[in-house]
């Protein structure tokens, strides 16, 4: 119970935090502004405006979700490191896995608010152009925070051990990238020959395939998502969160 | 209550720097060992580079030692039991500017395990004993060098710590501030609670505590107490002077 409540604390912390950072005042102006610019692809599209204002919009909320996301995740252990107030958090008895799960949990929050701003931003630009709610679309937005929650999770994992926010910054972009290519990746490497295929196909098990959590994919199918893509995403979050943990508690400060 | 507040035997930490081939290795502070009695007040003092801040991180488990052991009231320094009885003030400690100082000593209150009317009497407990109850409107932002040190002291003393271990408690303060403290920190003392202290100041150190420990290029030169510097000709400076030169 007590962990609980550490886990409460560092979460809304972190959370309000986000939150307050000019930068997210920066991401929620860019949010509205790559929203509208939907609506003017929308259209230009004629025939198809309904769809291509869907899929335009929700590709910008995820991506802007993402950038934010990623900054956030990438910089919010090293700069408690840098300004030394994880002095103040871990000379007191709070465990470093609650600490962690704390972090992850404000990110996640973060995460869901600005999904769910841009996601109002979004329906009411459709409404205005006289559209209702697009089928699937809040899979899509499901799908959207999974791929977040694994890629916040990867983030942290990187952000202890690489050196820059930068840096950690730029790796998670690209397993994000390679998480969109895994399908294809995959079979590319089963063709490989060989030890380079084995290699190849053992090395792309570390990629989580996020192509899973594309909901607007499956747009023909019966169910977009389904319940049964929250255990690779579990399996994703709980591996980058334990390889942060190992790392996190062999650190010091 | 056990008789001897901190212990460490035969400790040593060295650090290890990452290079582009290989590491380089840093020794820091080298067969260190000593106690701090519970209910004292001690001080540390040393040149810039002697090991007075890895000797409190070793203290408040934000490091661990490469060789030895070091115990806090009995137990691991990275047990929570042991942080549990442990106030920590770090050098220039940092805070949210854009938070009021209740709320940064809630969020700290909340990490030790304090909620409900407990949590707020430990605030405003903390906010009274450093003075910042008539500042307790403005925001962190605002606050001069005095009062953010008046903060780092109110977020060690939330949870009625046993030790409170201070990394240059009086650093950069004005008179003001500094004799305030000092009498803060007597009192704290007064009640039972054992206080570590480090500082660059000798008069100030000479103030407050009853025994001091000389550290010297990762060593500890010397343990000298009250009635030692008292009765030397020259007091505590120049026993400081002698071991260090």
């Amino acid at each position: 119970m007590r962990n609980l409540l550490i886990i409460r604390a560092v979460a809304f912390n972190s959370f309000v935090e986000s939150v307050r950072n000019r930068f997210f005042t920066l991401f929620a102006v860019f949010a509205f502004t790559a929203v509208y610019a939907s609506v003017l692809a929308g259209v230009m599209a004629v025939d198809q405006e309904a769809r291509v204002l869907a899929d335009f919009g929700l590709a910008l909320i995820e991506l802007t979700a993402l950038a934010y996301s990623l900054f956030a995740a990438s910089s919010t252990l090293l700069r408690e490191a840098e300004t030394k107030t994880i002095y103040l958090v871990f000379s007191r008895p709070v465990p470093r896995w609650a600490y962690l799960a704390g972090k992850l949990c404000g990110a996640l929050l973060t995460a869901g608010l600005m999904l769910v701003v841009m996601a109002a931003m979004h329906l009411s630009l459709l409404a205005f152009r006289g559209f209702g709610l697009p089928a699937f679309y809040a899979w899509a937005l499901a799908g959207t925070f999974l791929k977040l929650a694994v890629i916040i999770s990867f983030a942290f994992f990187v952000s202890l051990f690489s050196t820059s926010a930068v840096s950690t910054l730029v790796i998670a972009s690209i397993m994000w990238t390679l998480g969109h290519f895994a399908s294809e990746a995959r079979f590319l490497a089963e063709r490989a020959p060989g030890i380079q295929g084995a290699v190849l196909t053992a090395f792309l098990w570390l990629i989580p395939n996020l192509q899973l959590f594309n909901a607007r994919d499956a747009a023909g199918a019966a169910s977009p998502l389904g319940l049964a893509v929250l255990f690779p995403a579990a399996a994703w979050v709980a591996a980058s969160c334990l390889g942060a943990l190992w790392l996190l508690s062999r650190k010091e400060f | 209550m056990t008789a001897c507040a901190v212990s460490f035997s035969g400790v040593e930490k060295t650090y290890k720097r990452p290079r582009l081939l290989g590491a380089e290795y840093h020794t820091a502070v080298k067969d260190l060992s000593f106690e701090i009695p519970a209910g004292e007040i001690t001080g540390l003092l040393g040149l810039n580079g002697a090991g007075k801040t890895t000797i409190m991180k070793l203290i408040t488990g934000l490091l661990f030692p490469t060789a030895g052991q070091v115990r806090v009231f009995g137990q691991p320094p990275s047990d929570v039991a042991a942080k549990a009885r442990v106030g920590f003030l770090p050098e220039l400690p940092y805070f949210p500017p854009q938070v009021k100082p209740a709320d940064a000593l809630e969020y700290y209150g909340r990490l030790s395990g304090l909620s409900g009317a407990e949590l707020s009497r430990a605030v405003e407990s903390s906010m009274k004993k450093t003075g910042l109850e008539p500042h307790a409107g403005k925001r962190i932002s605002e606050f001069s060098k005095g009062m953010l040190q008046r903060l780092g002291l109110g977020q060690a003393l939330l949870h009625k710590p046993d030790l409170l271990v201070l990394d240059e408690p009086v650093s950069g303060l004005d008179p003001l501030a500094i004799h305030d403290i000092r009498a803060l920190l007597a009192g704290l003392n007064a009640e039972g609670c054992a206080i570590f202290l480090s500082s660059h100041s000798i008069s100030e150190v000479e103030k407050l505590a009853s025994r001091v420990l000389l550290m010297v290029s990762g060593k500890l030169a010397a343990a000298v107490t009250r009635a030692q510097w008292e009765s030397a000709p020259g007091g505590l400076e120049k026993i400081f002077v002698e071991a260090v030169k």
